[in-house]
């Protein structure tokens, strides 16, 4: 037996405490110590009086929270859980309302059905009839471009072939000013080449030196 | 099932399966069967056979059974009404679920309560998760729910208001224990279970539930003004 000087220790009460609790009988020694010291049985009592207080102070707190009222919507509560354990998951339908709706709104719209295609021609008939007179308006242009450009190319054609024998200082000047045009096309455009072409003989330089 | 679980946590004072416990349910097979493992067995048959009304018709009863006990072990353990509620909900709705993986070696009671602990354990958890990150009022919905419940029963004021005090200061001092502590305190002082049976339900030595309890019940008479 574990005293403290010759009294029980707390631990030992608590024991104690406990077996009688659960009914187990206490240790003989022990139960006769408590019998025969009467700070020990005080000692004693004091600790079952405050563990059976915290008891019944905690039962009756929970006791007033969880009224048979209480309980029993909460089984109710756990019965409904329990009720879709084991059940394969449910396949909600579509709705039906809204399907009938839809059913009865494809019937009633049979006549507006008819304006839409209505529409739909009319948009086609529409577009036809519009590249038409645009294709009509593209044929008469060109047929108008092609009689502008013989009339203009026929004269130029024609005028070197009568003054040809005539005026052979002007065919001169045109083959100067056809040669500078191709010197102009032939001449590097970057301004900063420009010099160095200008330093560089041309072959049409030599050939008139010749 | 995942709620039996093999890790302890000194902090949380979470719950695991240990030799001793084993030792304990064996020892128990040689006890007769007590009223509720018998209706889980028969439960747990009836769901094996498929026969799912009949089970949930028989479930309704250990529900009855262990609804009051069950209750009564989460609020002290949450301390709060709706959240005890919900946890004494999911451990039925568990034990329903997994009612096939009842053995007879394990008394019901143990069984049943082990997964109510370990949902309890949890919801702190998240609670306390919850706290860090956001700033706790007050009044909690467990302190309403206390106004509420015990504002309407008694008509005394003066009793409603020191039975008010009490109850605070009592929650307050079952939060300051250590959690393995305040799991054998609840579950001795409001499961009504001995100390054999809260150390099969946590896994703990016997010897070692009784210092727990021990050191639970000194603790508490120390933060309760009595004689520490």
């Amino acid at each position: 037996m574990r005293l403290r000087g010759h009294h029980l220790h707390d631990d030992r009460l608590f024991e104690c405490y406990l077996a009688e609790r659960s009914g187990d009988p206490i240790d003989p020694p022990t139960a006769e110590h408590l019998a025969d010291c009467p700070p020990c049985g005080t000692r004693y009592h004091d600790l079952v009086r405050v563990m059976d207080a915290l008891r019944a102070d905690g039962e009756a707190e929970a006791d007033l929270i969880f009224t048979p009222e209480r309980l029993r919507v909460q089984q109710q509560q756990i019965a409904k859980r329990v009720e879709h354990i084991g059940r394969p998951a449910r396949v909600i339908s579509f709705p039906g309302q809204f399907v009938r709706r839809t059913l009865t709104a494809t019937t009633s719209r049979t006549a507006p059905r008819w304006v839409a295609a209505a529409a739909a021609a009319g948009l086609f008939i529409g577009v036809a009839l519009g590249a038409s007179y645009e294709w009509n308006g593209f044929i008469r242009s060109a047929r108008q471009s092609l009689v502008r450009g013989a009339d203009t190319a026929r004269p130029t054609r024609l005028t070197p072939v009568a003054t040809r024998g005539n005026h052979p200082p002007d065919v001169a000047a045109d083959d100067a000013f056809l040669s500078d045009l191709e010197v102009a096309l032939e001449r590097p455009h970057t301004r900063e080449l420009l010099a160095f072409d200008a330093f560089t003989p041309h072959v049409r330089e030599v050939r008139d030196r010749r | 099932m995942s709620d039996i679980r093999t890790l302890r946590d000194a902090d949380t004072g979470d719950l695991g399966v240990s030799a001793s416990t084993v030792g304990i349910a064996r020892d128990r097979r040689s006890a007769p069967l007590a009223e509720d493992s018998r209706l889980a067995i028969e439960i747990r048959g009836l769901v094996e056979r498929g026969e799912m009304d009949e089970a949930r018709e028989r479930f309704g009863d250990l529900v009855a059974a262990h609804q009051r006990r069950a209750s009564r072990i989460a609020y002290q353990y949450l301390r709060d009404a709706a959240d005890a509620d919900e946890a004494v909900q999911d451990a039925f709705v568990k034990v329903f679920s997994h009612i096939t993986s009842y053995r007879e070696t394990w008394p019901f009671e143990v069984w049943f309560t082990r997964i109510l602990i370990n949902g309890c354990l949890d919801r702190r958890k998240a609670r306390a998760r919850r706290d860090r990150r956001f700033v706790s009022n007050e009044v909690t919905d467990a302190d309403q729910a206390r106004v509420a419940g015990s504002g309407g029963s008694d008509g005394d004021p003066e009793r409603t208001l020191l039975a008010r005090e009490r109850s605070a200061r009592m929650a307050a001092a079952i939060d300051r224990l250590d959690g393995r502590q305040r799991t054998v305190f609840t579950l001795c002082h409001y499961g009504d279970c001995t100390p054999r049976e809260i150390s099969a339900m946590t896994g703990l030595n016997e010897s070692t539930v009784r210092v727990h309890l021990f050191r639970a019940a000194r603790k508490l008479r120390g933060l309760l003004g009595g004689k520490p």
